[in-house]
């Protein structure tokens, strides 16, 4: 099979599957994919709801919603899809059972669902506040897209490496949780890098996740500049989860089972 | 055309290493067809999810030099929470055909009337069959790979099934498991005994019948 049939062959598995996914993960409820947005929504409201109850401000003359929004959604949309793609070969199991469908495909189609979804969660969670307060204005359109598209990629490479890992041992998949948790204390949801003492800038600057946020912070709100965000930083991330990840995937190809 | 070189499929288990299959060699080329019989567990569907590229070999190659089916006549592939045509239209889209076609034509095949709509998981056993057969003939392959498909469904039903397969032998393969020695004879030109993770191949379906009931 040349390369380039094998690219449409590909391309049309991971779309029937992206298509699928649509239909069960919220097809079966009322409103069905509503809930995918609804979701994140509440969560966002919920803590920007208490800030604002506790008249926490947000720096920079950043609203406290929007603050929280363009925090929570880029690690969201990062642990999301590591979670996602970490299960999409033992969930979706039954669809190897199509010689055509390979388990890369299953990962590729959700962590495209998982950017999918969070795009639209961004675009109507920022466009309903724009809409209430008759206002929007967006510095950098291209750093917000960058920021988000970074998080998915991040995402879908850490969840490549899970997904490997949990069809090697189960126990091992176990330990997903605890890793990823704490990252959502980390990764600049209620700070930014700006506020934090000099000398632990560079500390919480490892931590990939926390490059998105600034970076689509620093898209989004005109005062906020992307000073400590090293983007070649977030990709050699990318890189070397992607690369580990498709490794560990040709060794445990064998090792799945078809039941 | 299918071709199997030196196919060798090792499982771990608990209590050691259990080969299912041994160094297994054959070729089938287009316009003939191949039966293959062994006891349950003999590794034969093994084998045929190894032939269509769902399971890999532990060592060996497999050359497929035309459009090679999913085993037919297993319906684990459905979605339960999906309907019969939402399960048409992905196998349709992964194989890139007409989805308006592919259910058509699985929904006239199959023949369940309204439960078509319903979701899958509401099906009975036959229902499922009915549903797996006639997605598996509305979608063009060259190669069949059947997996005793003609132990499920009313007698109309099997016959129906048999007469669409005849069809397809004509111009395409099959590559039949079957325990119904004379399913075999219908369908298949030569026949395989799987043993001890052996495979051997006679030249017609009685004369592998002679050493597998022997």
């Amino acid at each position: 099979m040349s390369l380039l049939r094998g690219l449409v062959v590909q391309s049309e598995v991971v779309h029937a599957v992206f298509m699928r996914e649509t239909r069960t993960r919220f097809g079966q409820y009322r409103m069905g994919y509503l809930w995918a947005i609804a979701d994140p929504a509440i969560v966002i409201l919920t803590i920007a709801g208490f800030f604002a109850l506790v008249n926490r401000a947000a720096p920079y003359g950043m609203d406290i919603y929007s603050f929280i929004a363009t925090g929570i959604i880029p690690y969201k949309l990062f642990a999301s899809s590591a979670q996602q793609v970490g299960e999409s070969v033992n969930g979706n199991r039954a669809l190897l059972f199509y010689p055509r469908v390979l388990p890369i495909d299953l990962a590729l189609a959700r962590g495209l669902f998982e950017l999918a979804t969070y795009a639209a969660v961004f675009i109507v969670l920022m466009g309903l506040h724009g809409l209430y307060f008759q206002q929007l204005v967006v510095d950098e359109a291209l750093y917000v897209i960058a920021g988000l598209t970074l998080a998915s990629l991040l995402g879908t490479a850490t969840g490549l490496v899970f997904c490997a890992i949990g069809v090697m041992s189960r126990t091992a998949d176990r330990a997903r949780g605890p890793l990823l948790r704490p990252l959502f204390w980390i990764s600049g949801i209620f700070f930014t890098v700006d506020a934090l003492p000099a000398h632990v800038r560079p500390l919480a600057g490892l931590n990939p996740v926390i490059h998105c946020a600034e970076l689509v912070r620093s898209g989004w709100f005109v005062s906020y500049e992307d000073t400590y965000v090293d983007t070649s930083y977030v990709c050699l991330w990318i890189l070397g989860l992607s690369v580990l990840g498709l490794i560990l995937e040709r060794h445990v190809r064998r090792k799945i089972e078809v039941a | 055309m299918i071709r199997l070189e030196n196919i060798t499929k090792v499982y771990k288990t608990k209590r050691g290493r259990h080969t299912v299959l041994d160094d297994v060699s054959f070729e089938v080329p287009l316009g003939t067809s191949l039966g293959i019989m062994g006891r349950n567990g003999a590794g034969k569907s093994t084998l045929l999810r190894i032939i269509g590229g769902a399971e890999m070999p532990s060592s060996g190659t497999v050359t497929r030099g035309s459009r090679v089916s999913f085993p037919i006549g297993f319906s684990g592939a459905f979605h339960g929470s999906l309907t019969g045509e939402e399960n048409c239209r992905f196998a349709a889209r992964i194989y890139g055909q007409e989805m308006k076609r592919v259910v058509r034509e699985t929904r006239d095949f199959a023949d369940i009337g309204d439960y078509f709509y319903n979701p899958v998981g509401t099906y009975s056993t036959g229902m499922r069959a009915r549903l797996a057969f006639g997605l598996s003939m509305s979608i063009d392959f060259d190669v069949y790979l059947v997996d005793e498909v003609t132990a499920v469904g009313d007698r109309r039903f099997k016959k129906k099934c048999s007469v669409a397969l005849k069809k397809r032998a004509e111009f395409g393969s099959l590559i039949v498991i079957s325990h119904s020695v004379g399913t075999l004879r219908q369908l298949c030109d030569k026949c395989a005994v799987l043993d001890q993770g052996k495979l051997t191949v006679y030249d017609t379906v009685d004369a592998a019948n002679e050493v597998y009931a022997a």
